[in-house]
């Protein structure tokens, strides 16, 4: 049995693919680094990210194909799901044969996993447009922390830059040590850490309960309903939002 | 007054307004301003009684010269008052949309002064939004009653959305209860909005640089449970707006009981489980191809509190069933108790390449806990056999379990009846993806 190990990155799950093709392997999985295990039967496979290899590949699935295909297997990636790296390469074997057909042979159990991945991502991308909060800080930049299950912020970043083209903002992903900074109408995604005490703008602060007293006004007392709450909006997406509580702990307003 | 109390007051004033969807529109931000729509709409948190919030919703004013008896803010009524100026709101909004706490504005207001004053001060506050603020996200406003058409023309084309609520489902209501409105003075404006967005859709055809008209379209409301009028009343109503005005959507608000009249009925609770309901039956006219008429009759005229109304109608109707998932056309397989449009798509699209199983029934999202009865699979049938109606009618409900034969329909009944609330639960999920 074979594993191919990738280095985590896009452009490595895809070298890994490529390499299969030329190796004439049947890979058994195809993993990323973090996620080994010591198997007795297993033969691990370390495999260099080429560039080059993985733009091929891209190319390919895009043309031979669909550029849903394309977009699919970005987001299964960026699910960042153990199996991620399995499902692409099984998708993309059914995906040759079938052309543009495979994305409607969803009762295909690999097919119906990408897609799913897909979903998942897609879902939490969407989520995440209505769920960031922006903090006005004293510099004059909107800053706004996520932890996101998947690895979203760069579908969501387009989003951000249509719609503020003005505005200096920054998306921090704090579980991954990413952000999205906009300035100037310019965008781009950097590892970025920081923690500690952010300061806020005076108005900030007012706006802040504004919104919260505003928020719990607007619920009906006779209908309360925390589950339909919570299936809406899971708590573990709650410690980054101001109208809930655990917010405040990350900012220390003077 | 302070913004703050203003906000307590026109905020909490606004929240029996149900709609509060960011839908429809795909406005562009233009010349580097702020703000665009998005189509599909965008919640931005779910408020401790689980309803989306999407837009800043408040009221202009809550001062009222009408006096409609189920209203906390009728002319009667001693309640805190304020009225916001316009740049108040124009600011409020911006800055929750820069934040990012919401998709844009509702805009809806008591009679303040007299309709036209209203209509005017709404008016200014767009503008103020549109051009003071470049401000491209989503406006809907509540056109008022009984103001001059042409105010409501302005407005249409600064807004993405505008809505003239219905209130209660029979003019005999709105005289017992709203004594100043009547049916004439609702219908009119819903019509002459109507008009303006397809003469303007015909116009853009022509001129692109048409000035849109409200191009999310128009919604209405309507309080269920305030009068004695029956679900099939309110669902003919409800599918003749949609029909007549090509209405996106018709919202049902529970009665909330806040004030107290002879004319007004006393409950404790507002009637959850009905608005759920007609949530359920709503969905079934516009995506699943029902008509009230197949729901619900004269000798039915109500909607089964027990069962979702699909399942109830497939049970009066057991003579269409079984369908084959495998040959089985769209249709057919969307009005099957358990499969939705996602699933019934789902099986569209796959059934192309391979037979489908049971299995993949389920995976692909299929209820089959309750389709099973009502389906077959490659030529297979999973349901209990020999079921009447009435045994599937208890197979169906959910939350019940069967513990044995000797169990009488009458205790389940009851139970159903003692605690409605812990049966909504399940198929709330249902009403807001809209599959069942
Ligand atoms: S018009 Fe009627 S429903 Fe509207 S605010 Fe005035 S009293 Fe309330």
């Amino acid at each position: 049995m074979i594993y191919y190990i990738y280095d985590g990155s896009f452009e490595g799950m895809l070298t890994a693919v490529y390499e299969s093709y030329i190796r004439h392997e049947c890979p058994e999985k195809i993993l990323k680094g973090d996620c080994l295990q010591d198997n007795l039967f297993v033969e691990y496979v370390f495999i260099d990210t080429d560039e080059q290899k993985a733009k091929t590949l891209y190319d390919a699935v895009k043309k031979k194909i669909s550029p849903g295909a394309v977009k699919c297997i970005l987001y299964a990636y960026l699910s960042e799901d153990k199996e991620a790296g399995t499902a692409v390469y099984q998708y993309l074997k059914l995906g040759w044969k079938m052309g543009k057909q495979v994305d409607s042979a969803i009762a295909h159990p690999w097919v119906f996993q990408i897609h799913t991945l897909y979903n998942k991502v897609r879902g939490e991308a969407g989520r995440m447009l209505g769920l960031i909060r922006f903090n006005l800080l004293r510099n004059g930049i909107y800053y706004a922390s996520i932890e996101p299950d998947h690895n979203i912020l760069s579908i969501i970043a387009h989003h951000f830059k249509q719609r503020m083209p003005r505005q200096d903002w920054i998306i921090h992903d704090v579980k991954r040590d990413l952000a999205a900074v906009c300035h100037d109408h310019q965008c781009i995604i950097i590892p970025f850490e920081f923690d500690g005490p952010l300061p806020l703008d005076q108005q900030e602060i007012d706006y802040q309960s504004l919104w919260k007293e505003y928020f719990k006004d607007i619920a009906i007392k006779s209908r309360i309903n925390p589950k339909l709450q919570r299936q809406n909006m899971p708590l573990r997406y709650w410690k980054h939002l101001v109208e809930k509580p655990g917010a405040a702990k990350y900012f220390y307003p003077k | 007054m302070d913004l703050h109390t203003k906000l307590k007051i026109l905020g909490a004033a606004a929240k029996y307004d149900v709609s509060c969807s960011s839908s429809g529109s795909s406005r562009k931000n233009t010349n580097g301003g702020l703000g665009n729509a998005s189509l599909p709409g965008i919640c931005h948190s779910w408020s401790d009684d689980g309803r989306c919030i999407s837009l800043l919703k408040v009221l202009l004013s809550n001062c009222c010269v009408y006096n409609c008896l189920y209203c906390v803010n009728r002319a009667a009524s001693d309640t805190p008052r304020a009225t916001f100026t316009p740049d108040q709101i124009a600011q409020l909004t911006v800055n929750f949309y820069k934040r990012n706490y919401i998709e844009g504005l509702f805009l809806s207001s008591a009679v303040y002064k007299n309709p036209d004053y209203t209509m005017e001060l709404m008016l200014s506050t767009v503008i103020k939004l549109r051009k003071e603020y470049c401000f491209n996200g989503y406006i809907h406003v509540k056109a008022i009653p009984g103001a001059d058409p042409l105010l409501i023309d302005e407005t249409g084309k600064y807004v993405d959305r505008m809505s003239v609520n219905i209130e209660l489902p029979s003019n005999q209501g709105l005289k017992l209860l709203a004594p100043q409105k009547n049916k004439d003075s609702i219908i009119k404006p819903m019509e002459f909005i109507y008009n303006r967005i397809l003469q303007t859709r015909e116009e853009k055809k022509l001129f692109r640089s048409t000035p849109s008209f409200a191009p999310a379209g128009q919604t209405t409301q309507l309080i269920v449970g305030a009068t004695m009028d029956h679900d099939l009343k309110i669902l003919h109503l409800s599918e003749s707006l949609y029909k007549r005005f090509s209405l996106k959507r018709v919202y049902y608000s529970a009665y909330v009981p806040v004030t107290r009249h002879p004319s007004l009925p006393i409950i404790a609770n507002p009637p959850l489980l009905r608005e759920h309901r007609l949530y359920q039956a709503d969905w079934l006219l516009r995506f699943y191809g029902f008509t009230a008429g197949e729901l619900l009759d004269e000798k039915h005229p109500n909607l089964d509190t027990e069962l979702d109304p699909k399942s109830s109608w497939a049970l009066r109707n057991l003579d269409l069933f079984p369908v084959e998932v495998n040959t089985a056309d769209y249709e057919a397989l969307v009005r099957v108790p358990g499969i939705g449009v996602k699933s019934a798509k789902r099986i569209i699209t796959a059934r192309k390449h391979h037979m489908i199983d049971y299995e993949t029934l389920k995976r692909f999202g299929v209820v089959v806990k309750r389709a099973r009865h009502f389906i077959t699979c490659r030529g297979k049938y999973y349901g209990e056999r020999n079921t009447g109606g009435t045994d599937l009618r208890y197979l169906l409900i959910p939350g019940t379990v069967r513990k044995n034969k000797t169990t009488t329909p009458g205790e389940q009944l009851t139970l159903q009846a003692l605690y409605p609330h812990a049966f909504t639960g399940i198929d709330i999920f249902t009403t807001i993806t809209g599959e069942m």
